[in-house]
This record gives structure tokens, C-alpha cells and sequence, in this order.
């Protein structure tokens, strides 16, 4: 395998929210064009579309060559990568893959979502179908369900109380009021969390990321192809996929997320990073007990402390390793099949001074965890300033 | 729908759902291969009808097909063999509803299809009071 180095070039998104006035295709488009002016002079090689249920939203497949075709590079392969909401994370990865082994120089990778023209119940059966149809759907198990399901398990065995439980969400919300593509930019308190309208209980409506319009895009560059970009890239320094036991009943330890221990683990090491040198971290907190097991399992909090840890102020901003820079799932909002990428964008920002308010001063290595399903599947990609 | 709740028929009317030949764990949903063991080696068996609470939650949002039942209580019951189910309480008082109760599977409407009106039916799991 070719050695190559892989650079994001450059980057660009959308204000994640409600776009009415603008389909899934505008949507993806502007993302696209803004990181391909950011590097004029590439032109990528491959398309990747990261998008979980544009079928049931926009009643539209066949995002690949769609996009690749809207943005005047129809002839060079496209493809559509669905994982659930780690869509935006796995599209990034094959893209990464392809270029780090010199399968080509250069690629567009995009995540897009328009969740906002489906009604509430249409949401929950789109979501749903990142779980088993045959024995989670029949039952009438929405995804919030399940996720409910496991955070009363999680609050009984571990003892974590409801304050504890309402702390990600307000690391979240505090760090969203400054970030301009962020959906909702309010500070709250733990109270507000406890006192929001019950979903699945013990999870209420701020235990649960919303429902949002939105894309985000990176250009990916080997060497060679980063002769043609601009400065401030940043350089992917490892990544990993990793999948679980599809459904949460089916695992031995429901409180063991082990595609996300498993990915983070690969992708530090194929980054030749110790955890410790993280100066962020994007965490996939879909709901606020996704956030405190994501946490435990790649070992930043022991068993059971994700979310007192949280509570603590270990991952708040200023702390030694701040999560969710821009508000998270939570507050910066969750377009499933856009997350992944809006993360890594994120994580570009930081690592190249652009992220305003929001900097992290001196960042020098971020990661970010995109999972789909409970778990099912976890992509973590780790970066790096590039020298 | 249709037909997939048909040809799932006795799996959902009569919880069939694997046994490993090797190693003699048991599965609910049915499993190509053997968690445990990972022989491939698994036949079809009837679970066992009772079990105890090891986690639920109340829904408040349901999906499409569920509305006239909302709110309901979904639990994961583990049965007497150790295999896990997901399944709805029915006929459950909440304040029976805890982690631990005893529960035992019954057959039960399961979902109204909008467009077609077509019925299909499930197990279920009632607390054991
Ligand atoms: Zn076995």
C-alpha cells in the first residue's frame, strides 16, 4: 500500500435547521461548491454521498451520480454510502481509504439530510429502519425507544442520576451559542433537560438530538494533489469502521459499544497517537446516554462515569479535552446522514484556526466518533494540524 | 408487511426462535449462526412463554400503525432459557412495570396497517401480578 499522506483541502456546510425553500440536491451542491472553491485547482477523481433515507425524504436515489452530474463532473465514479447515521462517517472513510492507498488523488466527500419535509411519525419510520425490521419495527420500537430502553438500564446498573444523565446536553448547548451553522443556539441547564417533555422514558425531548436540514463537505488530496490547494489543510491521521452485533438485545454487555472501542482504538493506532495528545473530541451524542457510553468505551471515562465526568466539567470548554466544539448532535443538530460530516468539518476548522469563537486555542489533534444505529456501527477518524 | 408477517408467522405467534446443536445456547429473534459458539449449526425451537424485565420504557411517539396503542411500554425480557425478546407489555399496570417483574407472552393485535387495514398479530408479554 502506497503511503502516501491525505490532506483535507478544504471544506464547506450548511447552517443546519430548517430549509425549506431548498431540496436535498441544493442542499448538497452548495456544501460541494463551497470546498471545491476552496481548492480550485483540484478536481477530485471520485464522488462519495453520505445520506441515510433521501428514498423516503426527497424520493430520490442514485445520489452519486446525481451530484457528480449537477456539479459539471459527470465520468468520474460517484456512489451513495448509507450506514445509518454513520452514513457521513463511513462515505468519509471509503474516500480516505481510496486515496491513502493510492487508488486515486483526489475526492469529494459530501453528507446530506433533509429530514424537515417528512412529518414527525415519517421521521421516526425512516430512523427506524437502522435497526432490524423484522423484530424492533414490529414490535412499534422507535429508535428513541430503544435509546430510552438503554438509558434506564444504564441509570439502574450504574446508579447515574438525572442531573448526571442532563450534563453532554448542556456541554452541548453552551458550546452551540456561538456557532454560526448550529441549529439551536441557547444556553440550558440541566433543569431544563429534566423538565422537557418525556419521549421515551426516562429520555426527554432535550435528551435527544433534533430533527434538521443539512450537508457538509470536505475535498480530500494526496501529496500530489495538494500541490493544487491552497495552505491550512489538514491531514487525516488514521481512521477505522468498525460494526457490532446489530441489535442491542443481541449483545452480552448493552452497555459495551464496541464498534465505537473497536474503531477508536484502530484508528489511534493507525494514527500512531496516544489518546492523551487529543486537544477535542466530536462525540456522537444522537441521545445523552449514546454520548456518555461513546466516552466510556474508547476509554476517556471509566465504566459508569461518562456522564458524572461530564458532569464534572471534564469535557467542558477550557477543560483538557473539550467535546462537540460546535454544540453536537444536540444543539449543533443531527441531519443522520450529514453528522459524520459535519464533525469532520469541524474537527478541519479547529485544526486550521477557523473556528472563531469556538477555537480551541492551540489545537494540534482532533477525532471524531460517528456511530449508526445503538452502535451497530462506529467510524472514528483521527487529525492532525498539518505541518 | 404482508408478507413479511406471514412468513414470519410462527416466529411471531409462537416466539420460534433458535437453538445452537453444539453448545445448546437459545436465540430470540432466530440467528444464522450461534453467538456463542459460532457454530452454524442452529434449528428452530419454541422459546419459552416466561421471563423477567431487564430494562423498558415508556413510549410516547410512536410509528406509523402503532397510534391507537401509544403510550405503550416496550420492555427486553430475558426467558428462562437466557434468550433475550423485545416486546411490548400489554394489560400491565404501570405500577407493576419494573426491572425484575415476571412476565408471561401472550398473542396480541400488533399493527393496522393505514393504507390497506390489514392486521397483524404478535406476541406480547403481560406482567405476572
Ligand atoms: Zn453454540
Amino acid at each position: 500500500m502506497a503511503k502516501s499522506k491525505v490532506y483535507i483541502a478544504s471544506a464547506g456546510l450548511t447552517k443546519i435547521g430548517d430549509h425549506w425553500g431548498k431540496s436535498l440536491p441544493d442542499l448538497a451542491v452548495e456544501a460541494s461548491r463551497m470546498a471545491l472553491k476552496g481548492a480550485p485547482r483540484v478536481k477530485p477523481q471520485q464522488i462519495l454521498v453520505g445520506n441515510m433515507f433521501s428514498a423516503i425524504g426527497a424520493g430520490q436515489e442514485h445520489l452519486g451520480a446525481l451530484l457528480a452530474s449537477a456539479l459539471g463532473l459527470s465520468g468520474i465514479p460517484a456512489f451513495k454510502v448509507e450506514a445509518a447515521c454513520s452514513s457521513g462517517g463511513s462515505a468519509f472513510n471509503l474516500g480516505y481509504s481510496l486515496v491513502k492507498c493510492g487508488a486515486i488523488d483526489s475526492a469529494l466527500v459530501v453528507g446530506v439530510e433533509k429530514m424537515r419535509d417528512l412529518e414527525p411519525e415519517e421521521v421516526s419510520q425512516a430512523l427506524s429502519m437502522a435497526e432490524s425490521a423484522e423484530y424492533t419495527q414490529f414490535v412499534g420500537a422507535t429508535f428513541a425507544a430503544l435509546n430510552g430502553l438503554l438509558a434506564r438500564y444504564y441509570m439502574e446498573q450504574m446508579n447515574v442520576s438525572r442531573d448526571e444523565l442532563s450534563s453532554i446536553p448542556v456541554i452541548d448547548h453552551a458550546n452551540a451559542v456561538t456557532a454560526e451553522h448550529a441549529q439551536f443556539r441557547k444556553a440550558i441547564t440541566a433543569d431544563v433537560v429534566s423538565r422537557s417533555s418525556m419521549i421515551a422514558d426516562p429520555l426527554r425531548l432535550f435528551d435527544c438530538a433534533p430533527v434538521g436540514d443539512g450537508a457538509a463537505a470536505v475535498l480530500l488530496v494526496n501529496e500530489k494533489a495538494a500541490s493544487g490547494a491552497r495552505k491550512a489543510m489538514t491531514e487525516v491521521l488514521g481512521g477505522q469502521v468498525s460494526t457490532a452485533e446489530f441489535s442491542l438485545y443481541e449483545r452480552d454487555d448493552m452497555l459495551d459499544f464496541k464498534a465505537t472501542r473497536h474503531a477508536f482504538r484502530g484508528a489511534m493506532q493507525r494514527a500512531g497517537l496516544s489518546p492523551k495528545k487529543l486537544d477535542l473530541l466530536e462525540v456522537h451524542d444522537a441521545f445523552s446516554v449514546v454520548g456518555a457510553l461513546s466516552l466510556e468505551a474508547m476509554g476517556f471515562s471509566k465504566k459508569g462515569m461518562g456522564a458524572r465526568d461530564a458532569k464534572e466539567g471534564k469535557y467542558s470548554r477550557g477543560s483538557d479535552l473539550p467535546i462537540n466544539t460546535f454544540g453536537g448532535l444536540k444543539a449543533r443538530g443531527h441531519p443522520v446522514g450529514a453528522t459524520g460530516m459535519y464533525q469532520i468539518v469541524e474537527a478541519h476548522m479547529q485544526l486550521t484556526d477557523r473556528a472563531g469563537e469556538n477555537q480551541v486555542e492551540g489545537a494540534r489533534y482532533a477525532a471524531t466518533q460517528n456511530i449508526g444505529g445503538v452502535d451497530s456501527t462506529s467510524a472514528v477518524h483521527v487529525f492532525g494540524r498539518a505541518s | 408487511m404482508t408478507i413479511q408477517s406471514w412468513r414470519l408467522r410462527d416466529r411471531y405467534y409462537r416466539l420460534l426462535g433458535s437453538k445452537c446443536e453444539d453448545c445448546g445456547d437459545e436465540f430470540f429473534p432466530p440467528v444464522y449462526r450461534c453467538r456463542g459458539c459460532g457454530s452454524e449449526r442452529v434449528k428452530d425451537k419454541q422459546m419459552p412463554q416466561t421471563g423477567k424485565i431487564i430494562t423498558y420504557t415508556k413510549l410516547h411517539e410512536t410509528l406509523p400503525g402503532f397510534e391507537a396503542q401509544a403510550p405503550f411500554f416496550l420492555a427486553l425480557v430475558r426467558l428462562e432459557n437466557g434468550a433475550k425478546v423485545l416486546t411490548q407489555l400489554v394489560d400491565s399496570p404501570d405500577e407493576l412495570v419494573k426491572t425484575g417483574a415476571k412476565v408471561r407472552a401472550t398473542v396480541r393485535r400488533a399493527r393496522v396497517d393505514g393504507e390497506s387495514g390489514q392486521i397483524t398479530y404478535g406476541y406480547k408479554f403481560i406482567v405476572a401480578s
